[in-house]
């Protein structure tokens, strides 16, 4: 639902700080503004199924925005403890307060002695929502990284989860002494399902390695992270202004995750280089030589049996990525012979053709360095489609197709939307599991076929599925992504 | 937790169905009011937004909202444009009227001030059915029929208890003129020609007005649960209209079914959150069902989830957003009103009148049947 309502708009920067602060065991979000606000937040799209229930708000009116709201905030920071008891309470402040210029600041430092818990506030105004840009700067900085790992440029201002995680570098955390080959890790998704298997993996090697994690950052307790900067190294993924917030503060350096530690090497590739940041590399290589050996051996049989049928993988989402398409041809031994990559839903996501044209040139020469073989073809149209079906098996999609789409094509797709978590996870574990998938997927488990399901009786829009081919359904997209367009060119003209 | 101004007056103007709704807001606010409707009607995409941004509070939101109208004349063939304004143009100030009038649309356009801290849900929709009344034309009454006022498309079963009301009052040879909010521009418009409004909650405004500019009496009604309230709502409207009417035959055999569970059922106490949905639905728990209600409170009020943990509930009515007290509690949850997210209704099985009776008894008995305790258990781990 959450990417399909990501057709006509974009959720707010709020959205992101509070799914953010509900990763924090024993914190909750006050949100500092109107009831509607908190209202439709606490089904925040980062666990759309999994409703925030627990959320405060001080429900601002009239009178608050004419004579000011201060006072309501001071009292509802005393009532949600009074009634929630947390640990910490983040307060969020909102376009309204925002507007109407209340001084947060000053209200939390002036009550913090009054309540017996943590006190912080983070900037999630909605106005200041991600930049315009951000999604084609985010993009276009990805691209040059498969490449070349790129230098912090980029503004990530915005998401409000990055916010919230600078509040408590500034706010929460405290100056520790250092614990010897301890580190952090940054890590969302304690509402997701592989959320602890993945931890626990990690934690595993590293504590073979003779690696401590100090703390999980957002998954853990308040109290894990004003003890965070006791660790002598950050590892992240993706939040890199506030690891270099916290490498100025506190002096902790960090490491990120890069393009080239997806997949099996690339995973070993990940732990031998945290290790050595450590000085840890002696021990580190034999815990890894095991691991991948143990892996390589799980995936043998997985690659016997995909190398008999032949795939075409077609990308326009998450699979946009050639070090993804690598672990599909290398890791697990896929016979592919098309990867077809289809842009429109980049450019819904307001992709300029700069990015455009660095993704698909930087895709195309990596395909070529790795020798992976497979012929790359950019828009197909329907025909190039059906010719490519005639000469797969099957066609691995990031994306549901229902089976008209499949039947215009003549194909069998296998979607690979419900495995996509795997492929950024950084488990060995979760490779051997997607060969699994696909090896089931290759294979006919029972002899009933799909006749004609119901939701191949519909008309799909052929770019933006799965939105339903309906006037106003197709103009509400098309207009949200004009309206978003005109943002880009406003900030380009000016 | 209550909506506030600005979602009311969404599910207003969106009930409009083939209007375009034109948020004037951030990002934010337009991607909260499309979500929730967009978890029962995903075929029913007809909003935008003008995306405001620091750009906009720093000169002003009107040329966005030129151009997002410009944007809606080209892509949009809807009848009608509904501005709905936001929490941050009313803040920084901007002449909608004037950005609307300069765009030269070549159809009909209303703007509806809503900033979200300026009322509740309820103000919301009252507010927007009056700025959508001048629309209304004077029509040559339709003998028999009625207005029903109040019922918005993304209320959880509203296509089912409008067919419903409808089919109840068809008995009486009654016919339904327009429902407000789930008609289209041409059905809203001729909304004048009906005998008489039936407002069921909400709307007491609009008919206020349609009596005074039309001459239409309206009558309040409490929603049609249970079959007492049913039959109450028939004869109110039947009285009326000066009809004769007469009951319809209680079918009892359905309950007779079930009646060992329905007397294990009774006397148990349960809980009730809601709007205008809330007080009619418990008439019909204590009143039919002989349950005992421990709390009974609406969405307005912020005490209820402090006085239902402190209460015997062992069932729990409300909204989607109630599943998190639920759990605490260990209790079931029916989902009876706005907002529903975590289930769909799309057949014909209402909760109002008497086919809705049976719907709702049967609600009721399996999710006390079928409760699982492990269940909540392991979400709140």
């Amino acid at each position: 639902m959450s990417e399909y309502n990501h057709l006509f708009g974009r959720d707010c920067k709020l959205s992101g700080s509070v799914y953010a602060v509900s990763e924090i065991k024993g914190a909750l979000s006050l949100i500092h503004g109107p009831a509607g606000c908190a209202f439709h937040q606490r089904l925040t799209p980062g666990r759309l199924y999994e409703p925030i229930y627990r959320l405060a708000s001080t429900n601002i009116t009239e009178r608050d925005v004419i004579y000011g709201s201060e006072e309501t905030l001071r009292e509802q920071i005393k009532n949600t403890y009074k009634r929630y008891h947390p640990s910490l309470i983040v307060i969020l402040p909102t376009c309204v307060s925002a507007l109407i210029g209340d001084d947060i600041h000053g209200i939390c430092q002036d009550i913090k002695s009054q309540v017996p818990c943590d006190l912080i506030y983070v900037d999630s105004e909605g106005f200041s929502n991600r930049n315009r840009e951000s999604a084609d700067d985010l993009m276009q900085e990805a691209a040059k990284s498969w490449i070349k790992p790129q230098p912090n440029a980029c503004e990530v201002r915005g998401c409000g989860q990055e916010e919230v995680v600078k509040a408590l570098i500034d706010q929460l955390m405290e100056e520790k002494d250092i614990i010897e080959n301890s580190v952090n890790l940054e890590i969302f998704g304690r509402y997701r399902g592989c959320f602890e298997r993945c931890l626990k993996e990690i934690q595993k090697i590293f504590t073979d390695i003779g690696i401590s994690v100090n703390t999980t950052i957002l998954g853990c307790t308040v109290d894990d992270i004003k003890r965070a900067p006791s660790a002598q190294l950050n590892i992240i993924m993706r939040d890199r202004m506030a690891a270099a917030r916290m490498e100025e503060k506190f002096g902790t350096e960090y490491f990120r995750k890069r393009p080239n530690h997806y997949g099996i090497q690339g995973t070993e590739r990940f732990f031998l280089e945290v290790a050595s940041a450590l000085s840890l590399e002696g021990e580190a290589e034999s815990v890894l030589k095991f691991e991948t050996k143990r892996t390589l051996e799980k995936i043998a049989e997985i690659k016997n049996t995909l190398k008999n049928n032949i795939f075409a993988v077609s990308a326009s989402g998450f699979l946009i990525n050639p070090y993804l398409t690598k672990v599909l041809k290398n890791d697990l031994g896929a016979n592919i012979k098309y990867f077809v990559v289809n842009t429109q839903s980049l450019r819904n996501m307001n992709a300029s053709d700069e990015t455009l044209k660095i993704m698909l040139e930087n895709m195309e020469k990596l395909i070529e360095e790795w020798e992976l073989g497979f012929e790359f073809i950019i828009n197909p149209r329907l025909e190039t489609m059906r010719m490519i079906s005639k000469k797969v098996d099957y066609i691995l999609s990031d994306r549901p197709l229902p089976d008209n789409h499949a039947a215009d094509i003549g194909a069998k797709v296998i979607n690979l939307s419900p495995i996509s978590h795997l492929l950024f996870l950084t488990s060995f574990k979760g490779y051997v599991d997607i060969g699994r998938f696909l090896v089931m997927k290759t294979q006919n488990r029972t002899s009933i076929k799909r006749s004609y399901p119901i939701i191949s009786r519909f008309r799909y829009n052929p770019i933006d599925y799965p939105l339903i081919q309906d006037d106003s359904c197709v103009a509400s997209c098309e207009m949200w992504s004009e309206i978003w367009r005109h943002r880009r060119d406003e900030r380009s003209s000016q | 937790m209550d909506g506030g101004k600005f979602l009311g007056a969404f599910r207003a103007a969106s009930g409009i169905r083939d209007a375009l709704v034109l948020n004037h807001v951030p990002v934010g606010c337009h991607w909260g009011a499309g979500l929730l409707k967009s978890f029962s009607l995903q075929n029913d995409i007809r909003q935008a937004c003008t995306a405001m941004h620091e750009n906009e509070i720093v000169f002003g939101g009107e040329s966005s909202l030129k151009k997002a109208l410009l944007s809606a004349k080209s892509h949009h063939n809807s009848p009608i444009i509904i501005v709905l304004s936001g929490d941050v143009p009313s803040i920084i100030g901007d002449d909608c009227e004037a950005a609307v009038q300069s765009t030269g649309l070549g159809k009909e356009a209303v703007i509806i001030n809503a900033p979200g801290f300026k009322g509740s849900m309820r103000d919301g929709y009252e507010d927007a059915l009056l700025s959508l009344s001048p629309l209304m034309n004077e029509k040559e009454q339709i003998k028999r029929s009625v207005n029903l006022i109040g019922v918005c498309p993304d209320d959880f079963k509203a296509d089912a208890d409008i067919k419903e009301i409808k089919r109840l009052l068809s008995n009486a040879e009654i016919t339904v003129n327009s429902v407000i909010s789930n008609c289209s521009y041409e059905e809203f418009t001729r909304a004048p020609a009906a005998e008489l409004n039936l407002v069921l909650g909400q709307g007491v405004g609009l008919a206020e007005h349609m009596k005074e500019v039309f001459g239409i009496p309206y009558l309040e009604m409490d929603y049609p649960y249970g079959l007492q309230g049913t039959m109450e709502f028939l004869e109110k409207i039947c009285e009326s209209l000066d009809v004769a009417y007469s009951t319809e035959a209680l079918d009892l055999e359905p309950y007779k079914k079930i009646y060992v569970h329905l007397n294990g059922l009774y006397g148990s106490s349960v809980s009730v959150i809601g709007d205008f949905h809330a007080r009619p639905l418990a008439q019909f728990l204590a009143g039919e069902l002989g349950f005992d209600i421990e709390v009974l409170s609406s969405f307005e009020e912020d005490s209820f989830e402090k006085d239902v943990m402190n209460s015997n509930t062992t069932m729990l009515f409300g909204s989607s957003f109630e599943l998190g007290i639920a759990i605490e509690m260990e209790v079931p949850l029916i989902r009876f009103v706005y907002p529903v997210f975590d289930l769909v209704s799309i057949s014909d099985a209402p909760f109002a009148g008497t086919c809705g009776t049976k719907f709702l008894t049967e609600n009721i008995v399996n999710s006390a049947l079928g409760f699982s305790s492990d269940y909540l258990r392991y979400r709140k781990a």
